[in-house]
């Protein structure tokens, strides 16, 4: 066997399992484009910045379950800065290793980890976006999955045009009316965006219908 | 249920059937001598080789002289592939070989690019068949060979051999084809001298054989250049020796898979029917790979299983004691989703979330049974901690 009995462990029965309802903070990364994508949510108190819940979802193999699970367990009671210093290879050594093709798992985790945490501060007023524009929105769309295929919206051309004037967003979706994902990508794309206190409104246009 | 594992991977390779390891024993232990002459044990090698490949010959309905032992299917395709190539370099630069085709082929054709010919590869619909006419169009004054393989080794799609037959017959010059029967032998009728190929290989191992040994069709006339050069023990185009014993095994595991092969098609077939019932009605978003019905073989069932990763499906069911197979980047040592899903224009959620059960003839439908009762637990709890399942279905609430 390959993977450690603490990896088996966690993937059979991982902790933190779950959607977090009204989480404070979350983030996305990868996507089953890349074969991992996963999700963390956080509830941190605003007095102490320590991180009092974390919740994760995963679509991924057995490593990158597992490592997500461990994340969770090392993150929880701790502040922002000291959940800020956590590490893949942290994660890792804790998992009692992993197969060198997996380690871009263990990575995963913790970069989503250190999205949430940027997400959060960012909502907060505790970081700057520095260069705050259209570019940001386009990273941030690079995100969004077009979940029956796997990809994320901009590499599959679903974004039309992205502008970015007096705090407000113009996004332009190819998507027609008849496609079942569009109003739930329409409604990710806001979820993505609403931390960002710069963008005051966001306007999604498709080709076929009213704006919404 | 719980000692015993099940075992759904079988064209990969299969357990050796107790009869096969019975006929076996004697070529292992009293006559392991190389075949020879003047001498009694020479001779009786002689005999026995001779008696084994009629048994060979006779299921593929060929003479035994065209058929050559090989340790391998691999081997086989190697030297058929080498040795029509290097035979026949001289009269043409262009090979025709298929997107879907098995790795030991495209590797081939791989090869073959870097030697310099040029390589046609013929692209697949969305069901991994490759039409007749795609080949009709794919052929250059300077075609040498067309390469395929019978049955596709992940969704189990029977190509048309009778179209391409017709095909390269209608061509105004000689192309050479060889054919991979590796998933096709003991599953199908294989009538070598209808199918029209040159040259055709077969591995001992898919069919409750041993490891090790195969065989390689070479029709009477065709010539092939010397792959491997050394001395002649058993066969002239693999020399050096080759396992007396395994081809004992080999000939058994032919005879017991043929002697019924009718019988052995359908009982394969009605439990590759049963198992594709009982997944389309017991889990939600399952939709099968490849064609439905008579243009896939008897004992592939391969299914994409929507919002879940393969390898945690197959590590899950390992744990429960299933051993099946998935087309997920992540179980593949090159992180790249199954190269015949995507062909077919499958996307990488499908490829990452498909699922390959090869049955042989000692499943059962309470294996069956119990393999799709854990699949549909394993498949809710995955469901339960995949984003990409929580966002359409809290959508959906």
């Amino acid at each position: 066997m390959l993977y450690s009995q603490t990896v088996l462990d966690h993937f059979m029965h991982p902790h933190n399992v779950g959607k977090l309802d009204n989480a404070d903070a979350e983030a996305t990364e990868g996507s089953p484009a890349c074969g991992d994508q996963v999700t963390m949510f956080l509830k941190v108190n605003p007095e102490t910045q320590v991180i009092e819940d974390i919740k994760f979802l995963s679509y991924g193999c057995a490593s990158n379950i597992a490592t997500a699970s461990i994340i969770t367990d090392l993150v929880k009671g701790k502040t922002l800065e000291e959940a800020k210093k956590i590490t893949w290879q942290q994660a890792m050594e804790e998992l009692g290793g992993l197969p060198p093709i997996k380690v871009h798992c263990a990575v995963l985790a913790v970069d989503t980890l250190q999205s949430a945490i940027s997400n959060y501060e960012i909502a907060h007023g505790l970081k700057e976006v520095p260069n705050f524009g259209k570019d940001t929105i386009i990273e941030e769309l690079k995100k969004i999955i077009y979940p029956k295929v796997g990809e994320d919206i901009v590499s599959l051309k679903m974004v039309k045009y992205v502008g970015y004037n007096n705090n407000e967003v113009i996004i332009d979706l190819n998507l027609m009316r008849f496609d079942q994902w569009r109003d739930n990508i329409a409604e990710e794309i806001r979820e993505h965006l609403k931390k960002y206190p710069q963008i005051k409104n966001i306007k999604i246009n498709f080709p076929d219908a009213e704006t919404t | 249920m719980n000692n015993h594992r099940i075992y759904m991977d079988n064209c990969v390779t299969t357990p050796v059937a107790p009869e096969v390891l019975e006929a076996m024993n004697p070529y292992f232990l009293e006559k392991f001598w190389f075949p020879g002459t003047f001498i009694s044990t020479g001779e009786e090698t002689n005999a026995a080789l001779a008696q084994f490949k009629e048994i060979i010959a006779q299921a593929l309905n060929t003479l035994p002289e065209e058929i050559h032992f090989t340790s391998g299917g691999t081997v086989a395709n190697n030297i058929a592939l080498k040795g029509l190539m290097g035979a026949n370099a001289k009269k043409g630069r262009h090979i025709i070989v298929s997107l879907v085709d098995y790795p030991d082929l495209l590797t081939n054709a791989a090869y073959f690019e870097k030697q310099g010919f040029a390589v046609t590869y013929l692209e697949p619909d969305s069901e991994a068949w490759v039409s007749a006419d795609k080949l009709q169009k794919a052929i250059r004054p300077d075609t040498i060979l067309f390469m395929n393989t019978i049955v596709n080794h992940v969704v189990g799609t029977i190509q048309p051999m009778q179209d391409y037959k017709k095909v390269l017959e209608a061509a105004d010059h000689k192309i050479f084809w060889h054919a991979d029967a590796g998933q096709a032998f003991g599953k199908m009728h294989l009538d070598v001298q209808d199918l029209g190929v040159d040259t055709l290989s077969v591995s001992a191992h898919k069919i409750h054989g041993p490891q090790g040994i195969g065989a390689l069709f070479v029709k009477k006339g065709t010539k092939l250049s010397q792959l491997i050069h050394g001395v002649t023990r058993v066969d002239q185009l693999q020399t050096g020796g080759l396992s007396i014993a395994l081809i004992a095994g080999f000939a058994k595991a032919v005879e017991m898979t043929f002697s019924d092969l009718d019988a052995n098609i359908s009982y394969l077939r009605e439990l590759s029917n049963y198992l594709l019932e009982k997944l389309e009605s017991t889990i939600p978003d399952i939709e099968l790979n490849g064609p439905r019905g008579d243009k896939r073989v008897c004992h592939n069932i391969n299914v994409s299983i929507s919002y879940i990763e393969g390898e945690s499906i197959t590590m899950m069911l390992d744990l429960n004691g299933v051993t099946v197979a998935t087309g997920s980047a992540c179980a593949s040592q090159g992180l790249k989703p199954n190269y015949v899903l995507m062909a077919m224009g499958k996307n990488h959620v499908q490829s990452h979330g498909s699922m390959k059960f090869t049955l042989s003839r000692y499943n059962t439908k309470e294996e069956i049974d119990y393999t799709v009762e854990k699949l549909a637990e394993i498949t809710a709890t995955l469901r339960e901690r995949s984003p990409l399942y929580q966002a359409i279905h809290n959508k959906e609430r």
